[in-house]
């Protein structure tokens, strides 16, 4: 009798929860539900695939490749590696409107901004205006850690290997040049410039760099970035922010500026067009080509015919599929019996 | 309390477990080939999709960072959406944790990138911003829903037609007890009357194990052997369990008088 006490006493408690008695809710893959879906979902995916197609065929874009690769190409003299501060030339015509705002972004192709050794090649300690590490940088930017005994600052590749090349447009109005403004204000995501890279507490700027010395490859300092905007120097540059974002994919795009003031608000209007280039970035040893794009945007961000695609076949497909399961359901269903 | 349920009515739903029908080779293949085609939906498709592409502001979103959340996002979709369709039995311990779960992650992920978590530990926390400046882009997330819906409605439609053309026990006693539930339509389905079914995935009654130990009580010699073999485990599982044995005596008694 003892025993059988014993027993009860360890034997579990009566409720819904440990005697898995929960209600439940128990679906199942019937016919009335999976079919009449699938063409919904088709339907749906048809249609979304038709604004993103038609959407995508509405964005204009313009590829102006300038690697001077052909001889006959105007920044040919720019590809040899002697030339120091080539400037080149390239000529172009738009047959009609541009729709504004026209973003313009420079493209780089064969260029692996997402390999790990140099993914890790920079310092956020110091991105973030940490003066501790300006004298004393992470030994993750090796090799571009000291020059010459100094700490460089902003350390690593990826800053060291900052796109240097410059570009002016200009439109040709009755045989004169006259000038496009490109505005390079708030190009970069508006965390990188807020939060992510923050200059070193001090004024003027140039006081925190001292004992430290620039990235092997640029030409000026980072507090000298740009010369006419105070307020656009050291590590919150917006080109700066815009190449240390770096890219996913080998064939990238980085913004550069943006066409929205002046006559251009509207546009580029239709006519002949000339970009001088100053041609700095050498990307022939390693097959890479470089290139000019102008693009507008819309809802969907760039032009991107593969998603319209994509949901347009996979929403036949759906219908498809959703005729195939009824034909199966109407001629194969399974009898009643047990 | 197992065994006042269905399981005794249909002892057939041991079958599957005894015939190895959940796990052999041919059904870890098929999971392979099911992974492998995962696995390129979950990469190609962004890739595809962030090509060459920006934010409709036209900053920049095909960036390392950003395609990174993307793709991981698909994953975990994929993957959550694909435990609902195999989760049979949704209690409130199930929608708990599976809405808790794709909820965890969004909150997760935003915290990590938020501006606080970078403060504080900064080389940690170097994705800072991305969800921010990724998640609010209709084409993101219209590639996230293509994403998923393409890893799981192939898995649907093979389901649905495997149970069209070749039902198992499972499926037939579902439908079977659906259909029978159909014409009284009560405000709440009462809980006792539940299937098992669940249970019978758990295939561990098929190895040979100690029946013939526990269901010989003596008096039995040990040379009688039953015509039904399943009714030998459907009263081993019953012998360990204390409640049952009033019930299960008698199952016994008419099953061993076949």
């Amino acid at each position: 009798m003892v025993k059988q006490e014993q027993e009860l006493d360890n034997r579990p408690d009566n409720t819904a929860f440990t005697q898995q008695r929960l209600p439940a809710w128990q679906p199942m893959l019937s016919a009335g539900i999976i079919i009449p879906g699938f063409v919904l979902i088709g339907l749906a995916f048809i249609g979304i695939g038709v604004a993103l197609f038609v959407t995508s065929r509405s964005i204009q874009v313009l590829e102006i490749d300038y690697t001077g690769v052909a001889q006959d190409s105007p920044c040919f003299k720019c590809s040899d590696p002697n030339a120091k501060n080539c400037m080149c030339t390239m000529e172009f015509s738009i047959d009609s409107l541009f729709q504004g705002p026209v973003f313009f972004y420079y493209g780089l192709t064969n260029y692996f901004q997402n390999y790990r050794r140099y993914g890790v090649s920079k310092d956020a300690n110091q991105l973030s205006g940490d003066l501790e590490y300006f004298t004393n940088p992470s030994d993750d930017c090796a090799p571009y850690v000291y020059d010459n005994n100094k700490p460089i600052v902003p350390c690593g590749s990826v800053a060291n290997s900052m796109f240097n090349d410059t570009f002016k447009l200009f439109q040709i109005v009755n045989g004169a040049r006259k000038q496009v403004p490109l505005d390079g204000k708030g190009i970069a995501w508006w965390t990188d410039y807020n939060v992510k890279y923050r200059n070193p507490n001090v004024t003027p700027l140039r006081n925190a760099f001292n004992g430290t010395v620039k990235p092997v490859f640029w030409s000026r300092p980072a507090y000298e970035l740009d010369p006419t905007d105070p307020a656009n120097n050291g590590f919150i540059n917006q080109d700066f922010l815009v190449w240390m974002r770096r890219a996913a994919l080998p064939n990238f795009r980085k913004l550069y500026r943006r066409i929205t003031e002046g006559d251009f608000a509207e546009g580029l209007p239709a006519g002949n067009y000339s970009l001088e280039i100053a041609y700095n970035y050498p990307v022939l040893s390693f097959d890479g080509e470089k290139k000019v794009v102008f693009s507008n945007v819309s809802w969907m961000g760039g032009k991107n015919e593969f998603l319209g695609i994509a949901y347009l076949v996979i929403g036949s497909l759906c219908v498809v599929m959703s005729i195939v399961m009824l034909i199966v359901y109407a001629k194969f269903k399974f009898p009643e019996e047990d | 309390v197992d065994c006042q349920s269905e399981s005794f009515r249909y002892p057939q739903l041991y079958s599957p477990g005894q015939q190895n029908l959940y796990f052999n080779k041919k059904v870890f293949v098929r999971c392979m080939m099911h992974s492998w085609y995962s696995s390129l939906i979950l990469f190609f498709i962004p890739w595809a999709a962030m090509h060459d592409t920006v934010r409709d502001d036209g900053k920049d979103i095909a960036d390392y960072q950003s395609f990174a959340l993307l793709a991981q996002t698909c994953l975990l979709v994929v993957v959550s959406v694909q435990l609902c369709l195999d989760t049979y039995y949704w209690t409130a311990v199930n929608q708990f944790f599976m809405w808790g779960s794709l909820a965890a992650y969004f909150a997760v992920s935003f915290t990590m990138y938020s501006n606080g978590m970078f403060l504080i530990f900064t080389s940690a926390f170097p994705f800072v911003g991305v969800a921010r400046n990724s998640l609010n882009q209709p084409n993101v997330w219209l590639t996230i829903f293509l994403a998923s819906l393409l890893c799981l409605l192939p898995v649907v439609a093979f389901r649905f037609i495997l149970i069209q053309l070749r039902p198992t026990i499972n499926d037939k006693l579902r439908h079977k007890v659906q259909m029978e539930a159909l014409p009284a339509p009560a405000p709440r389905r009462p809980p006792p009357r539940r299937i098992s079914t669940r249970r019978s995935g758990y295939a561990f009654s098929h190895a040979q194990g100690y029946g013939n130990l526990v269901t010989s009580p003596p008096g039995w010699s040990p040379g009688q052997t039953f015509t039904l073999k399943l009714s030998q485990y459907s009263n081993w599982w019953c012998f360990l369990a204390d409640e049952c044995r009033c019930h299960c005596e008698s199952v016994h008694m008419n099953i061993y008088r076949i």
